[in-house]
């Protein structure tokens, strides 16, 4: 399959108000709601610790070239309560994470959903503000 | 690095019709997608003082902002906060990019750990009540029918006496260090900030939970939020620590929070 790597940019603070998440830190002290990310490439290792997870995934521009992403999770706690578990994602497995890029324009993003190898597209249980919106300034 | 990139701009109304989650076999979404078993409530449970019993584990409405309400009335929050001249300065001049404390694992303390997603687990005594919080394996332990202590030096999550107000479980908190917020999103609160919770156990399966912000630095009058737990017989308290693997504040994704004024 070959990989791609799709970077959305739009004003979608508002997508993620909606969720409730599993928070470590507010997302806004990393991420950036303006700058959703779409990664599809081959799983190169999961950490499944706290106090989130971490998704390292390889992904191949049309020219073959490889770029290294990591993506941050849900705690392993909220996660496996909802369906997940550390053999959820192997080495080499195909999958596509949505989520956001990190403000610092590192290949660093907050999953917000991960499509596995089996078609299944599931909720990545990631940091959250609740409302990336500050009342009015 | 260079980024390969399929770039495409979509519209808000596009964007919201990704699919973020869907729900499959063995995957059912965020926490609270996921119901406890079908059992029918019962009255609620007694210690054999004759208390609500209010041991369990609980699952909480993630209330990472206290001015918003869940459509299913498990948050009611407080819509505009009566913020002072120097409270609503503190929250307008906060930017989480510029610290925010927990993503050192510092403590959330007392608020910021009761809005949180994960469960808490109640333990019951007739002398004390102690809260087990997952999030980052923390506990706070409520003496039962004590006076507030006497000098002791201001903490993250106060200074907590509870007692029994007809079947309310009331605990009143006070000697905050202000280093915390009240919310994932920032609302501030000073040292001054006076927390009265009132836990009520309305029936064998659901605790009515009831907190009051009281703090005359940063509002100009006590404000409530009101909430529903849901007991997980189904679920136990699982270890939770921040630091194992804080890859945020390793690698520098996410800076250290202003040092103790």
């Amino acid at each position: 399959m070959r990989s791609t790597l799709a970077i959305v940019v739009a004003g979608a603070g508002l997508l993620i108000a909606a969720f409730p998440l599993a928070a470590h830190h507010s997302f806004a002290a990393e991420f950036d709601a303006t700058k959703p990310v779409t990664l599809q490439g081959a799983v190169t290792k999961l950490d499944w610790m706290n106090p989130h997870i971490w998704i390292y995934l390889d992904t191949k521009d049309d020219s073959g070239t490889v770029a290294h992403w990591q993506c941050e999770g849900g705690p392993p706690n909220t996660l496996s309560r909802n369906g997940w578990s550390k053999d959820s994602l192997k080495v080499g497995d195909q999958a596509t994470i949505e989520g956001f890029r990190s403000k610092d324009g590192t290949n660093t993003c907050n999953a917000r959903s991960v499509k596995l190898p089996s078609g299944k597209n599931v909720f990545a249980g990631s940091a959250e503000d609740g409302a990336p919106k500050r009342p009015a300034q | 690095m260079r980024i390969p990139f399929l770039a495409a701009t979509l519209t808000i109304a596009s964007i919201a019709s990704i699919p973020l989650f869907s729900q499959s076999a063995g995957f059912t979404g965020d926490i609270s997608s996921k119901p406890p078993p079908p059992v029918k409530a019962g009255p609620a449970p007694r210690t054999p003082d004759g208390k609500p019993d209010m041991s369990g584990l609980w699952a909480r409405p993630y209330v990472p902002d206290m001015t918003k309400s869940n459509k299913d009335q498990s948050q009611i929050g407080m819509p505009e906060l009566p913020f002072t001249e120097a409270g609503l300065k503190e929250w307008k001049s906060y930017d989480a990019a510029n610290g925010d404390y927990t993503g050192t694992c510092l403590p959330f303390g007392l608020m910021r750990s009761m809005n949180s997603p994960d469960p808490i687990q109640i333990m019951q005594s007739p002398k004390y009540v102690a809260l087990l919080y997952e999030q980052n394996t923390w506990f706070h332990i409520i003496p039962v029918d004590k006076p507030h202590h006497d000098n002791w030096s201001p903490t993250w999550f106060g200074d907590s006496v509870g007692h029994w107000d007809g079947d309310s479980f009331v605990v009143d908190t006070v000697n905050f260090n202000g280093r915390t917020r009240l919310d994932t999103i920032g609302h501030p609160h000073s040292d001054a900030l006076h927390v009265i919770e009132r836990f009520t156990r309305t029936d064998s399966l659901h605790m009515a939970y009831e907190v009051t912000i009281d703090d005359p630095k940063t509002f100009t009058k006590p404000w409530t939020n009101k909430r529903i737990f849901t007991l997980r017989t189904d679920w136990e308290i699982m270890e939770y620590s921040c630091e194992e693997n804080n890859k945020d504040f390793y690698e520098g994704h996410i800076k250290a929070p202003p040092p103790p004024k």
